[in-house]
């Protein structure tokens, strides 16, 4: 076994209760790492990680002089930190702490005491081994750059952007659309309380664009971050609106004189229901209250030959037809992604009829429907004017199906209520909701079903096959007829209705995969953003300074996107008043003399740490962006790449320890 | 019912369309039991799960709630759950929604003898309508002509198995042969037909 006479270790196994003594036998190997080379004492105790244990390695340190600490115990994830620290007050450098996870790799997952305690054994062994030859080292510490980034100008961007501005720090808030507010900005009422979703929601908007603290970028895409926590460097892209937007009042001038009398372009703010013209607002209250020029519909753009009228009615010079995609840089320490869901496609369910019978809906054409700023100023005609008697309300399309989405998208159960009782509001049309299951999991959400139950609301339990225009008797010819089973009546239905509204579910939006990259971030399977732990760092990544929030992160209501955007700012702003970040040490290092300049890791690294010293024609690696995955040092063919913590005479004295006794 | 009902397409299957259901028949039920929480039910199925007598019964108490505010009349009306009920009130208090299922079932078993569509050759029915005309007749119930009457209209071979029962209690005098009526009838009629 390979011996550095210096070292002197202190070894302690913990019983951690039952969940370690009841499967290895901790005495045992505690007195055989007593007899290994450079071990001076060898304990073993009930709970290592409680006080009077650390406490014991504290006085031990003195008593003993040692010089290494080995602990056995649970995961490095859990406990690594709490007795790298007590090293550090005993007075020795924390990095010569090694820790073996005889839990989850022994005790928890074998069943025969004797070879679990055989493990036990082999893993102390290879930890000692590799102990003594650990070196002093030091976490560093980088300065954060108090700014931050925001992508996403829905309710999640909006509250985050706001909360950080409000506790005085510089927040550039970054939109694709021409306007924030998201998806919110469309819905008439929010459920339970039906709150007017623009009464509330437009104050924010505007507070966003009068706050000192916030820049806003809209319409425009962030094109590629560089750097690491506490120092992004990122370029944002600005979509040419073809307006000067600092001169731009919103005074509209330009819309009524456009060459087009008529609108003909679909709106894409009303889902299609309505028309614009080339140069446009999205809606009334969009923030800012800039116009913008679709150049895939203006006849300036497709042919050359527009008398620009909009431009000539404008009297304060704010058309610029030349304008060009123009490239930003910003400065900023964290970064937070809202950027939100895409609604379900509802043409990949086809057997509900979207797209073949006009009187089919998805959820959001109907939120436009019956707000009283939509369409149809809130009046609920069907495409034909008419007005529906009946109407039947699909749960789940796009949700809980192996064969489009499999999760459960956690709001049209309760939109679809919602919906329910707009609709009998506007209508008083006979309203069927089916469902699967009615989940209402939310503060006044049960109390609201209750209400709606009470109102008169049909509701059928059980998932629509199909919806179809062929009728079987005179009472359902010209109506489109729902079948579905009463599963609670144990019946198949056939229900003949005027309207059918399809609640779409949430799924990942179809730029997700590309921001991902953008950010260096993980997905979960759906394509949703990867939390840090599920539970317990819900907004954070596995990249630190960036955090998420809203439904980029998974299928949530207003309520929990507000949360969560608080607590992605409270994370924000954590890091920037702690002034730094420490930065594990466990980097890699180029030695200059041997690296041949052959430049393999370059392309190697996945958090783009290396690059390539041209006068030298070496490569250097950034310490504070290198994780230390180690895969440029196996893969340095001059062996040039060192990584700490994993040196060549550490792994192999670990190895060497595992194998011979 | 409806003309659409004889359609061949559906003839003997299970699928039930729109245009046989009574729209109104929640309500009617809702209004006659002072049921206005019956559209509150979440079909939770405690009612059914609550009743010593729902294993005889064809549907539950829970898919009787649901058919009622569906509107199914004729199958809630000619089935038997409602003549089973007891009136033991256990589904009503222990209903987390408040509704008075029990009163919810005698709204039903009026509007089915109103309908004349309860079950044909079901011993509760005509039990109750039975005692019901007795008490007309003679202000109170004489068990020997109660009994009588009753098996004569349902199956008059039954009694014979109770013949042995009957000769004890009448030893005991537990039955009389004499009516013994009231003294104000007219009062009494009165007050049945307010």
């Amino acid at each position: 076994m390979p011996i550095n006479d210096e070292a002197r270790v202190g070894f302690y196994i913990c019983h951690c209760g039952h969940n370690i003594a009841n499967m290895v036998d901790v005495t045992s190997v505690a007195e055989y790492a007593a007899k290994l080379p450079n071990v001076v004492l060898s304990r073993d105790y009930k709970y290592m990680c409680s006080d009077p244990g650390q406490e014991m390695i504290l006085k031990d340190a003195e008593v003993f002089k040692l010089n290494r600490i080995v602990v056995a115990s649970c995961s490095p994830l859990l406990h690594e930190n709490t007795f790298r620290n007590a090293t550090a007050k005993a007075g020795i450098n924390q990095f010569y702490f090694q820790m073996v996870n005889i839990r989850e790799n022994a005790s928890w997952v074998h069943e025969d005491k004797e070879l679990a305690t055989v493990k036990a054994k082999d893993l102390v062994r290879a930890a000692i081994s590799r102990v003594v030859f650990h070196k002093a080292l030091e976490k560093k510490k980088v300065p954060v750059n108090p700014d931050v980034l925001i992508v996403g100008g829905g309710i999640s961007g909006i509250s985050a952007a706001l909360n950080i501005a409000n506790a005085g720090k510089k927040v550039y808030l970054v939109e694709k659309d021409p306007t924030i507010g998201g998806y919110m900005a469309k819905f008439d009422k929010t459920f339970p309380t039906l709150d007017c979703a623009a009464c509330i929601l437009t104050p924010k908007m505007s507070a966003v664009l009068k706050h000192p603290g916030i820049t806003l970028m809209s319409y425009s895409e962030v094109a590629a971050v560089e750097g690491y926590v506490g120092n992004y460097q990122v370029k944002v892209t600005r979509k040419p609106r073809y307006i000067i937007e600092e001169k731009c009042v919103g005074c509209f001038a330009c819309i009524d004189a456009c060459i087009f009398k008529e609108a003909k372009f679909s709106d894409e703010f009303n889902e299609g229901l309505s028309k614009r013209k080339p140069v446009y607002i999205p809606f009334p209250q969009a923030t800012p209250q800039v116009v913008l020029i679709d150049d895939k519909t203006c006849i300036h753009f497709k042919t050359g030959k527009c008398p620009q009228s909009c431009a000539k009615a404008c009297d304060r010079n704010a058309f610029d037809f030349d304008q060009k995609p123009v490239t930003q840089e910003l400065e900023v320490g964290t970064i937070l992604l809202c950027t939100g869901f895409q609604p379900f496609d509802a043409a990949r369910a086809p057997y509900y009829g979207y797209g073949r019978y006009p009187n089919v809906y998805t959820s959001l054409e109907v939120e436009r429907l019956v707000n009283a700023s939509g369409p149809t100023g809130g009046n609920v005609v069907l495409r034909d004017k008419t007005r529906p008697k009946s109407i039947g309300i699909i749960h789940c399309v796009g949700s809980r199906d192996e064969k489009t989405n499999k999760w459960c998208s956690r709001v049209c159960c309760m939109y679809s209520l919602k919906l329910a009782h707009l609709l009998k509001e506007h209508t008083d049309a006979e309203i069927y909701n089916f469902y699967i299951d009615m989940r209402t999991p939310g503060k006044g959400y049960e109390e609201f079903y209750d209400k709606l139950l009470n109102e008169g609301v049909h509701f059928i339990r059980g998932r629509v096959a199909e919806v179809s225009d062929w009728a079987i008797n005179e009472h359902e010819k010209g109506k489109l007829v729902i079948r579905a089973e009463d599963t609670l009546i144990g019946m198949v239905r056939r229900i003949p209705v005027d309207m059918v509204v399809l609640a779409v579910g949430i799924e990942p939006g179809k730029d997700a995969q590309d921001i991902r990259r953008v950010f260096n971030i993980s997905c979960s399977n759906e394509g949703f953003f990867l939390e840090r732990h599920p539970k317990l760092a819900p907004v954070e990544t596995f990249t630190d300074g960036i955090f998420i929030a809203g439904a980029c992160q998974g299928p949530k209501d207003i309520p929990d996107s507000v949360a969560q955007a608080g607590a992605a700012a409270a994370q924000a702003l954590a890091l920037i008043d702690s002034g730094f970040v420490e930065l594990e040490p466990n980097t890699a290092f180029i030695n200059e003399e041997l690296c041949c300049g052959c430049q393999v890791c370059i392309n190697l690294c996945p958090y783009h740490a290396i690059t390539f010293d041209e006068t030298k024609s070496v490569s250097h690696i950034n310490e504070a962006i290198c994780k230390g995955c180690g895969t440029c040092v196996a893969a340095c063919g001059s062996g040039a790449i060192t990584q700490n913590l994993f040196e060549d005479q550490q792994i192999l004295s670990e190895i060497y320890g595992l194998l011979v006794e | 019912m409806n003309a659409s009902s004889s359609d061949i397409l559906t003839q003997g299957l299970t699928v039930k369309l729109e245009a046989d259901l009574d729209k109104n028949f929640g309500e009617t039920i809702a209004r006659e039991a002072h049921g206005e929480k019956l559209f509150g039910c979440i079909q939770c199925g405690n009612c059914s799960a609550a009743c010593p007598l729902s294993v005889w019964m064809d549907y539950t108490p829970r898919k009787v709630i649901a058919m009622v505010r569906a509107g199914f009349k004729q199958e809630v009306l000619s089935n038997r759950t409602v003549w089973l009920c007891a009136s033991c009130y256990q589904c009503t208090v222990e209903c987390p929604k408040g509704i008075k299922i029990t009163d919810v079932m005698y709204a039903l078993k009026r509007e089915a003898i109103e309908n004349k569509v309860y079950p044909k050759n079901f011993p509760v029915p005509i039990l109750a309508r039975t005692f019901f005309n007795e008490v007309k007749r003679t202000g109170r119930i004489n068990e020997i002509f109660l009994l009588t009457i009753y098996y004569l209209r349902y199956n008059i071979f039954k009694m014979l198995g109770y013949a042995s029962l009957g000769m004890k209690l009448f030893m005991k005098r537990r039955l009389s042969l004499f009516e013994k009526g009231m003294s104000d009838k007219k009062e009494f009629k009165a007050m049945l037909n307010q």
